[in-house]
């Protein structure tokens, strides 16, 4: 019982504050003027400064229903006596539901009932409402001192009511009307039980985003806006900053750390804030912060999350402006911590800005501290991006399995490392597992580099096997057969050159030109002339070819950034995503790397058609797949063949991130593309159109286009799920049955539900 | 008179003299005992009315259910915690209605925002009986809000006549091809002359006008009954993505009638000869073909055709019908609503 007492002395100034949201709901007669509209609720805490503060409306700010939030919102502490009262005293809620407000006893007992129990909790929270509702009331210094309650039937309702059965306490209350028509349950409990009954609504209209709701009934029930209850006051400012009220939702959380003394709800407080506040706001609720009795800002985790989390907004945005106080602050941390994600966040945000041996040396300090396959990863891009694609090998093989998207910074690494000009000699353990690597994956990039790395270190007739190898394991790759026509030339073997030269007649101008004197060769090729314009000094073929085809493999550095963790997502998200076609497969040359280029508005017919293209790429890489589309049509407007047929790929990727499948399939026609290409967005563009007739309500054809699909590509888990509710929707249960106990089989978080929802759905539903 | 028997007659008026006026759903017609057995099966302490037939979810069709059966029982306790429940954790919409579907064992049990309309007017319907039973004004206020919301946006205007909506989203224009989609069982004609007086700025003798049309207009199939869901887009035809079946929505659509005193013998002979099996079982009829998919013996089942017998021919109700056992859920709730109105009108029948 000691706590109990303790509690009560410890019971702050604060503690029975009250926001007031205004309320013509509250107001018996229609004011006349504004300040009347308000019952400036005040509360009284006679220790607590005065701090009045009064909030004019936003501007553009819209109210709802019939409850006026449009007017302002009033946040007042009352002051004690003394203080010029333009705030109007509370009035109990008796009052403010139209009926007299005669000076009535307060009712201690539900505080005798919990001070009985030991619950401390609603203790405090009681004697909070009971400050705020009779400010001369003076809380008894010891409430077990009173008489024990003599109703036994009161008392098991004041037991319902601490055990948060209110269903059940309305029950007992009416029963009790009913069998002893001259009992009335004490005001008290009905207040208490109306309020905890909003609460339990509050909370559960805010899971469920239903904002307007939370204001509504916060403004109903202004005794819940205590510090007492600070996950409401949370839940009122998520409500408010949820419908574009941010003005109130700052003010709300300035409310509390004016108001409210507990530390650890004072800090979470700003953690709330954090996601939905801009960053002035944010600086406003930090200038709050006091010292702590330990001599430590009280906020001092939340401002180094805060620039923690501006620094990874930077390294994911290569346009975002990012405080260089923020980037200090955080390296900073990385040096004096001893965490491997600080470093890792560094490393990041330094090599998206292009500074490759900055983030060599983050990435370093993350791995040093923690060798992961993030870290590994980055490494490995920041040295080929130094052009050490060597020590990248070696720093991911490793990791290699972990992720397509490291697979991919190892190949990459690999690949440089072969295309390294002039050559240079590499282990023969570390060859030896490239080159496992390479036969295990059938990576025909790397196949084919494989073949001019032989070649280059003489090896002639291996380049040859690799070549071929290649174009066993893709046809159309056409580098692969370009070196091979090289190498047989170099053998001497005619006849196979010219093999070489009829299978890809028509379909390479550089194979077909073979043995053509070089200086023009080159020139047809497609070389680009020096600024003088003359013709540039004579390369061997091979080294013509080898640096571009190392540029093409290199990836670019976003495309390989590791995807933001999933959270869960309903299926339609997952099966619209499941509609882009990996974006890094077979990329073009020109598409390279976000970096150089610029992220300003640049007119797009303004631009050549090589340059056009080009953007086309950078725009997608940095998601603005809008702008994207428009560079690309301008590239389709001229320029070469395969610029056209580029940019009718990237158009209609383009198309499909923005859930444009009509278009996508227009821009697909464009230009006439690979066997691989157009597989790749029959898919994607199936996947998409079964994505909208299922949100829709069109489950036939959802079914129709997921059909289609499967013929193209196998389905995935996600499409699957999909093709699950879209029987549903058309009552196949048996079918959708079917279908997601296969997905659910291999763990799909998604399938398993759709099981649960097909159980659930039944007969009328 | 009652509140709801003068709205009964408002609608009689509305409908120019088509039934007679009768007043139905006073308190008192629900026997304690019966509802006894009802609450003590499918209600829970808490106040959830569970739908056992459904995996032992609720929604907002229970608890207005719930609601209307305790106040006509004249239970005040029962009443009460079944609307705590409701307000707690189905009000919740922005729109001031109700969720429709709670699951307890999902987590939020909540997943789905969308509301029923017949669900929130049950709702509506139910507190405004509790508010005439136990003199509660203060339901009134909660039913107008409801019936207010309702009129305002569940109300639509389709070629000339006042539909409903059968929720907010979903249903109607751009949401699909062969919108608007209408639940012909989701007119609970008793309840809308209440609700007109509750939020009198709304069309709602329009709205029952057009609801009498469409049982008849919606009746297809060689059985002539009519879809759970009608599509009313030039002919009416079956809904699409709906089971093309007069099936347990439209089961009510005969008790509806009734229990609002529509007793017009057109209008309800081809739902006693089409729903009723040659063994006394109600069947679920697939509108083209007209076959039975299913056949179904429940008491609460079964008592609807033999509740159009009473009203056109007298016809006494068979024993093992007069007598309320609990089953399940839905069709307990069909039996006590059809007893009810018996009771009340038609003793001669029991």
């Amino acid at each position: 019982m000691k706590s109990v007492l303790l509690a009560l002395a410890a019971l702050g100034t604060g503690a029975g504050a009250y926001v007031a949201l205004t309320g013509a709901h509250l107001g018996t007669a229609a004011p006349a003027a504004e300040h009347d509209v308000m019952r400036p609720l005040s509360w009284s805490q006679g220790a607590a400064p005065v701090v009045r503060t009064n909030f004019r409306p936003a501007a553009g700010e819209t109210g709802i229903g019939h409850i006026d939030i449009n007017a302002p919102i009033r946040m007042a502490q009352a002051a004690p006596a003394p203080a010029p009262a333009p705030v109007a005293p509370a009035a109990p809620p008796a009052a403010a539901n139209g009926g007299a407000a005669p000076a009535r006893q307060v009712d201690e007992t539900a505080l005798r009932f919990f001070a009985r129990q030991g619950d401390t909790r609603r203790l405090e929270a009681e004697v909070a409402r009971l400050r705020a509702l009779y400010p001369d009331w003076v809380p008894p210094d010891d409430f077990l001192s009173v008489p024990a309650e003599t109703d036994p039937l009161l008392d098991a309702m004041w037991q319902l009511y601490a055990q948060s059965r209110y269903a059940e306490l309305r029950s007992a209350i009416a029963e009790r009307q009913t069998s002893e028509p001259a009992w009335t349950p004490p005001p008290d409990l009905l207040d208490r039980l109306a309020v905890a009954e909003a609460r339990v609504r509050l909370v559960n209209a805010s899971n469920l985003k239903q904002f307007d709701t939370v204001v509504r009934l916060a403004a109903e029930h202004p005794s819940l806006l205590t510090c007492a209850e600070v996950d409401v006051l949370w839940r009122l400012a998520e409500a408010f900053a949820g419908t574009e009220r941010m003005l109130r939702a700052k003010d709300t959380y300035l409310y509390v750390l004016d108001t409210c003394q507990n530390p650890s709800e004072r800090l979470a407080t700003l953690q709330k804030a954090l996601p939905l506040l801009p960053r002035a706001d944010l600086d406003e609720l930090l200038a709050r912060e006091r010292t702590s009795p330990d001599g430590e800002p009280e906020f001092a985790a939340v401002r180094d999350d805060l620039a923690r989390q501006s620094v990874a907004t930077g390294s994911e945005q290569a346009d975002a402006v990012i405080a260089p106080d923020d980037v200090a602050k955080v390296e900073d941390l990385a040096r004096t911590g001893d965490t491997a994600s600080d470093p890792l966040l560094l490393g990041w945000y330094r090599l998206l800005r292009g500074n490759a041996r900055e983030a060599e040396r983050w990435f370093r300090l993350s791995r040093d501290r923690e060798n992961s396959a993030e870290a590994s990863q980055g490494l490995a891009l920041a040295l080929v991006e130094l052009d050490r694609p060597g020590e990248a090998e070696a720093v991911v093989y490793d990791w290699r399995e972990t992720s397509d998207e490291i697979r991919a910074v190892y190949h990459a690494a690999m690949i440089n490392l072969l295309a390294v000009e002039p050559p240079v000699a590499i282990e023969p353990s570390v060859l030896a597992r490239i080159v496992g690597e390479i036969a295990e994956t059938r990576d025909p990039t790397a196949g084919q580099q494989l073949g001019w790395y032989a070649e280059a270190i003489g090896q002639t007739e291996t380049a040859a096997e690799w070549f071929l190898t290649t174009l066993y394991w893709k046809p159309d790759e056409e580098r692969a057969a370009y070196g091979l026509a090289i190498v047989r030339s170099r053998l001497g073997d005619e006849a196979g050159v010219a093999e070489v030269q009829r299978l890809w007649s028509g379909r390479s101008e550089r194979i077909a030109r073979l043995g053509e004197p070089e200086t023009e060769r080159t020139r047809r090729l497609g070389a680009v002339p020096p600024p003088d314009g003359t013709v540039a000094a004579e390369p061997s073929p091979s080294v013509a070819v080898q640096p571009r085809v190392a540029e093409t493999a290199r990836p670019a550095v976003a495309a390989v950034r590791p995807a933001p963790r999933e959270e869960q997502r309903p299926p339609r998200q997952v099966a619209a995503e499941a509609a882009a076609p990996a974006r890094r497969a077979e990329r073009p040359a020109a598409g390279r790397t976000p970096r150089g280029c610029s992220t300003g508005f640049v007119a797009p017919d303004s631009l050549a058609p090589a340059a056009a293209l080009t953007r086309g790429w950078c725009l997608m890489e940095l998601n603005r797949p809008m702008e994207a589309a428009a560079a690309f049509a301008a590239a389709l407007r001229g320029g070469s063949e395969e610029t056209r047929r580029d940019a009718a790929y990237g158009q209609s990727l383009a198309y499909l991130r923005l859930g444009l499948a009509d278009q996508a399939a227009v821009a697909a026609t464009q230009a006439p593309q690979s066997q691989q290409r157009v597989g790749e967005l029959n898919a994607a563009l199936l996947a998409q159109r079964a994505t909208s007739a299922f949100e829709a309500g069109r489950y036939v054809e959802t079914i129709l286009a997921l059909d289609e699909r499967s013929r193209i590509v196998p389905e995935q888990n996600d499409l699957m799920t999909l093709r699950g509710y879209a029987y549903m929707g058309l009552r196949r249960y048996g079918d959708a049955r079917r279908i997601f106990e296969a997905a659910a089989a291999t763990g799909h978080r998604d399938a398993m539900r759709g099981l649960a929802a097909v159980d659930a759905a039944k007969r009328r539903y | 008179m009652s509140r709801p028997a003068a709205a009964a007659r408002v609608l009689a008026l509305a409908l120019g003299g088509l039934m007679s006026i009768v007043p139905a759903g006073h308190a008192d017609t629900v026997a304690a005992a019966d509802w006894a057995a009802y609450s003590s099966r499918f209600v829970e302490p808490d106040g959830r009315v569970i739908d056992d037939g459904n995996g032992g979810i609720s929604h907002s069709e229970g608890q207005g259910y719930g609601l209307i059966l305790a106040a006509m029982a004249g239970d005040e306790a029962g009443f009460d915690r079944i609307w705590s429940f409701t307000q707690t954790n189905l009000l919740l919409r922005d729109d001031g209605l109700a969720v429709w579907r709670y699951d307890p064992r999902s987590r939020p049990p909540v997943t789905d925002v969308n509301n029923a309309t017949d669900g929130d007017i049950l709702i509506a319907y139910g507190l405004s009986l509790g508010a005439g039973a136990f003199e509660r004004p203060d339901l009134d206020t909660a039913a107008a809000g409801i019936a207010t919301t309702v009129g305002a946006t569940m109300l639509r205007r389709y070629e000339g006549r006042t539909l409903m909506k059968p929720g907010a989203a979903g249903f109607w224009e751009q949401n699909r091809p062969d919108a608007p989609v209408v639940n012909v069982s989701y007119w609970v004609f008793e309840a809308l002359p209440v609700l007109g007086e509750l939020a009198p700025g709304a069309d709602w003798d329009g709205l029952a006008r057009a609801g009498l049309a469409l049982v008849a207009e919606t009746s297809m199939g060689p059985r002539h009954l009519p879809p759970d869901w009608a599509s009313l887009k030039g002919r009416p035809r079956p809904g699409q993505g709906f089971p093309a079946e007069f099936g347990y929505n439209a089961f009510r659509i005969p008790l509806y009638l009734v229990r609002a005193g529509i007793t017009d013998r057109a209008l309800l002979e081809p739902f006693r000869h089409g729903m009723r099996e040659a063994d006394g079982s109600v069947a679920v009829v697939d509108i083209a073909s007209g076959r039975a998919t299913a056949k179904l013996a429940d008491p609460g089942y079964r008592i609807i055709p033999a509740l159009v017998d009473c009203v056109l021919d007298g016809t006494r109700l068979p024993a093992d019908l007069a007598e309320f056992q609990p089953t399940a859920y839905y069709p307990s709730t069909l039996h006590l609503l059809a007893l009810a109105y018996l009771a009340d009108h038609r003793p001669d029948c029991r």
